[in-house]
């Protein structure tokens, strides 16, 4: 019975149809992708169909969601186990499937760097003016809280709180410095306004919060939008508060407090990274055709500072510098054409698609050249029968 | 038997004597030698172009045609140009703005009747009143706009743009100029041309003055004498934009791809005759005037890439004339191989109807535009674009196989089981190449991606419908080796091929989003949903269970035809 029903399942994991099935679900998720994209925008249409396991649908006037649909992880994921399994089981070893072998392992290698990107890919950006060094790139969607110790004037020494650990709402004891955060309240998203006078008293006991009313928003929705985050957070020194803080992205200048003689400031920003190099914008250009506004080229000319690297590199368009593993962009610009824009992207499976992409060619090739010429050979050899 | 080697060539060369007839130029007008004011170079849109390509593309924008009557004659759109610029009070009165919007016509005071071109005397006073609509039309965003406000905008810009072309050669603002007419020093720049009213004080712009005042003046000697003169200046500084002012505008003299669009026709009709009487003779001379379309085409193609400076496609323009060049050179490669006439009606098919939708794209003005910066790339354009526009023309072209092999099924008088097995096989192979290109075009799209923007896949929609193609040829092709569809299913699976490139090539465009977007085309959305209409339906004809069908052609065995 168990032998029977192994060997069915295998039956079915190795199928023709699942594959088929697979294949049309996984258009039916890029149309829905596509389509919805008209109102989420790019970044949550893609989570919502394709780098999900299942799609939810919420059930409106209530709170539910319920799966509706498999996502496009789920179905990438079944493809390619039945895609390995069909692999092993069907396409017997012969030179006349030589070309599908080919096409099947770089399709394989295609999914795989899929799944590579959707986990290990990371898109930060750099913004900087001309003239500017910077050794910090930023992650424009997340944040992290900034605890600085600024005593010393040459130089700050910064501890990066990312929002992950915000979120859970914890106490975090800060290592190395003698601060504990309680996190007492986090909003992914809200709107700050001032407080008016005679409403119930803020949370923040310290800092330009207690002025602050907070309310909370739903997520943005759209490429465009950006949350604002918020969060009131008390500062426990060697085991004494110094104060409960409104702590915000919509805020300006940090906020700072004493302790034993050394200031500190919080601060909530886009996280950021710092680099063991530096990059200085010597000159950033954005040239037009003459007497239009099309735009025929963006550059920007950077100066690199490493150890034992000391050079310009000019980044423009389809033509990105890739240093230290990441690949910097000509992405956008601002402030009259003197800020550059540039996106830095890190993907340790980046080279995964070329390669695949010459597999899946070449194994088409040779598949349908071994195709079309049995057909020919077996045309010539039916004409005479025909011509009977 | 000799007719048939002599009627094929007769007719290609028919053809092409037709051709040779479009590259004469025109004869001057009461002895105003326009043609030469014609190639006279220019700046505009960022590139040096013959003033004949600036005239041609404005008319077209404001009037929809590169040419017009008036008065019982046709007016050239050079001929218009020069009256706009120099006798701007004969140019008023020229009936060239289309208005088909009945609301707009109301705002004007105007009844919907069968006249639809209207002059800038008649707009004249009611210009405060568009201006004002304008205004508030702008204010709304883009898809919000109701059909009136997207009309109004439209007339705004029709007005305005004639407007920059009235006070071109003017003293006035310089940046209100539509063109810049003063060719640069041999030493400065190339681009670096400038306006009338930037130079007044060149040699040209004296020049241009007096070419002007003898057009005004009806001195037609003293016009022409002018216009060598600029062609003088020109040679002097930049002799290269000369050379090209000539080409160009040989090139849009010559038409090359509405001639072939009318080539393509001849073939198509002299193949549907081949059905009715002397097959054995009209079906080669089918085929004759089908290379003679082909040839026709492939030479503008060529004209464009040596002209531009650039790979074949560079826009939605360029890709339709792409897409139908593909189509046909498949088309005629399977004709050579199978001999049966199918290789023609599909070529025939798939080059007259792209160069018809090529037509109409071409209304959006210049098609050499110049390139944005992320998408100036020759190597990419050449290889990315191409090969995923050659995954088009194969899905399309397989499409167009299935909806013959559908007719012929539904309504040919007689069938043979040998030409319905070459039809599949044809239509089979044709998908196999359509899957090899579209999946190669895919992936080099996602790795020029990866170049410029910095992602290998970002699900754009543009990618996805790329995407598409690709899953749906791969579903098609397992498919049939499962054994889970045969003939008839292959064949609607390969006419629904053309509802998903069609999406893909103009539906995406239509959303609106994504880095690829080349703006709304409102018009072309509703050709679009006639055409998926059409498909869809062919696909049910496809499908309709045998019994409906007009003969069986497997059960018609051994090579045993009924008649009738």
């Amino acid at each position: 019975m168990t032998t029977q029903l192994r060997s069915r399942i295998w039956d079915a994991v190795t199928s023709l149809k699942l594959t088929l099935v697979c294949l049309v679900l996984l258009m039916g998720l890029v149309v829905a992708c596509t389509l919805a994209q008209v109102n989420l925008g790019t970044l949550a249409a893609v989570n919502a169909y394709v780098r999900s396991f299942l799609v939810w649908w919420a059930v409106p006037g209530t709170r539910f969601s319920i799966p509706i649909f498999p996502g496009g992880g789920l179905v990438g994921l079944v493809l390619l186990v039945n895609l390995v399994a069909a692999q092993v089981r069907r396409l017997e070893l012969s030179w006349r499937k030589t070309g599908l072998w080919i096409v099947h392992a770089g399709l394989i290698l295609l999914f795989v760097g899929e799944f590579v990107t959707s986990a290990f890919q990371r898109e930060m950006q750099l913004s900087i003016e001309e003239g500017q060094t910077l050794d910090s790139i930023e992650s424009p969607r997340e944040m992290e809280l900034a605890l600085s110790d600024v005593t010393d004037p040459g130089h700050d020494e910064v501890y990066g709180i990312p929002e992950s650990l915000l979120r859970k709402g914890r106490s975090i004891a800060v290592p190395g410095t003698p601060l504990t955060l309680h996190i007492k309240e986090f909003f992914q998203n809200a709107e700050l306004s001032m407080r008016a006078a005679g409403s119930a008293a803020s949370p923040a006991t310290a800092g330009v919060g207690t002025g602050v009313e907070v309310k909370e928003l739903a997520p943005a929705r759209g490429d465009d939008e950006q949350d604002r985050r918020a969060a009131f957070i008390e500062t426990v020194a060697d085991g004494r508060s110094t104060g409960t803080w409104l702590v915000s992205n919509g805020l300006g200048a940090p906020q700072s407090f004493q302790h034993e003689g050394r200031t500190w400031t919080l601060a909530m920003r886009t996280r950021r990274f710092y680099l063991p190099y530096s990059l200085t914008l010597k000159k950033f250009r954005h040239d037009v055709y003459a007497g239009t506004d099309i735009p025929k080229n963006f550059s920007s000319l950077v100066h690199i500072t490493a150890p034992g690297e000391d050079r310009d590199a000019l980044i423009f368009m389809n033509q990105p510098l890739r240093y230290d593993g990441k690949a910097f962009y000509q992405a956008s610009f601002g402030k009259g054409d003197t800020l550059s824009v540039l996106q830095v992207v890190e993907n340790p499976g980046w080279l995964l698609p070329y390669i695949s992409c010459v597999l899946v060619a070449a194994g088409l090739v040779v598949h349908f050249l071994l195709t079309l010429f049995r057909s020919l050979k077996r045309r010539h050899l039916a004409v005479p029968v025909e011509a009977r | 038997m000799k007719a048939v080697k002599v009627v094929p060539l007769v007719a290609a060369a028919l053809a092409f004597a037709g051709v040779g007839v479009a590259l004469l130029p025109a004869a001057p007008v009461d002895g105003f030698g326009i043609e030469a004011y014609g190639r006279l170079p220019v700046l505009e849109g960022g590139r040096v172009k013959p003033v004949d390509s600036v005239a041609r593309n404005t008319l077209l924008l404001i009037r929809g045609q590169q040419s017009f009557q008036h008065q019982g004659r046709s007016v050239s759109a050079d001929e218009w140009l020069l009256d706009v610029l120099f006798r701007p009070e004969v140019a008023e009165e020229q009936p060239i703005f289309v208005i088909n919007d009945p609301e707009v016509l109301g705002l004007i005071g105007l009844q919907q009747t069968a006249v639809r071109y209207f002059s800038f005397k008649t707009l004249g006073p009611h210009l405060a009143e568009i201006e004002r609509q304008m205004t508030a039309a702008r204010a709304i965003e883009d898809k919000q706009r109701t059909r009136f406000q997207g009309a109004i905008l439209n007339l705004y810009e029709r007005v305005y743009l004639y407007y920059r072309l009235q006070n071109t050669l003017r003293a006035g603002e310089p940046g209100l100029a539509l063109f810049r007419p003063i060719p640069p020093y041999s030493n400065a720049s190339p681009e670096a041309w400038r306006s009338f009213a930037e130079a007044k004080q060149d040699a040209a712009a004296d020049v241009l003055q007096r070419l002007g005042g003898a057009w005004a003046s009806r001195d037609a000697a003293g016009f022409n004498r002018a216009v060598a003169e600029v062609r003088e200046i020109a040679a002097a500084r930049q002799p290269s934009s000369l050379r090209h002012g000539d080409a160009e505008a040989l090139f849009n003299r010559a038409q090359p791809f509405y001639l072939g669009m009318v080539i393509y026709l001849l073939a198509l009709l002299t193949l549907f005759g081949s059905w009715l009487w002397k097959r054995s003779l009209l079906q080669p001379t089918a085929f004759a005037l089908l290379l003679a379309g082909a040839a026709v085409h492939t030479a503008g193609l060529f004209a464009r890439v040596v002209l531009q400076g650039r790979p074949p496609v560079t826009n939605l323009y360029s890709s339709a004339v792409f897409v139908g060049w593909s189509a046909v050179l498949l088309g005629i490669i399977l004709e050579r191989i199978y001999r049966k006439g199918f290789g023609t009606a599909v070529a025939g098919v798939a080059g007259f109807s792209s160069l018809i939708v090529a037509h109409h794209l071409a209304s959006d003005g210049d098609t050499m535009e110049m390139m944005r910066a992320v998408l100036d790339s020759n190597f990419w354009l050449a290889t990315h674009v191409v090969t995923i526009t050659i995954g088009y023309s194969g899905t399309f072209l397989a499409g167009a196989l299935a909806i013959g092999y559908t007719l012929r099924r539904h309504f040919a008088p007689r069938l043979d089981p040998v030409n319905t097995k070459a039809l599949v096989s044809m239509t089979y192979g044709v998908i196999c190449f359509a899957l090899f290109f579209s999946f190669v075009g895919t992936v080099l799209g996602g790795i020029w991606a990866d170049q410029s923007w910095g992602r290998f896949w970002g699900w754009d929609p543009k990618e996805n419908g790329a995407l598409l193609i690709v899953l749906w040829n791969a579903v098609i092709l397992h498919a049939r080796w499962g054994g889970f569809v045969r003939e008839r299913g292959l064949m609607a699976m390969a006419i629904f091929g053309n509802v998903i490139t069609s999406l893909s090539w103009f539906g995406v465009n239509m959303l609106g989003v994504g880095l690829h977007s080349y703006g709304f085309m409102d018009s072309a959305f509703y050709a679009l949903s006639i055409f998926i209409g059409s498909q869809l339906l062919l696909v049910g004809l496809c499908l309709l269970p045998r019994k409906f069908w007009r003969r069986d052609g497997g059960a018609v065995a051994g090579g045993q035809v009924a008649g009738g």
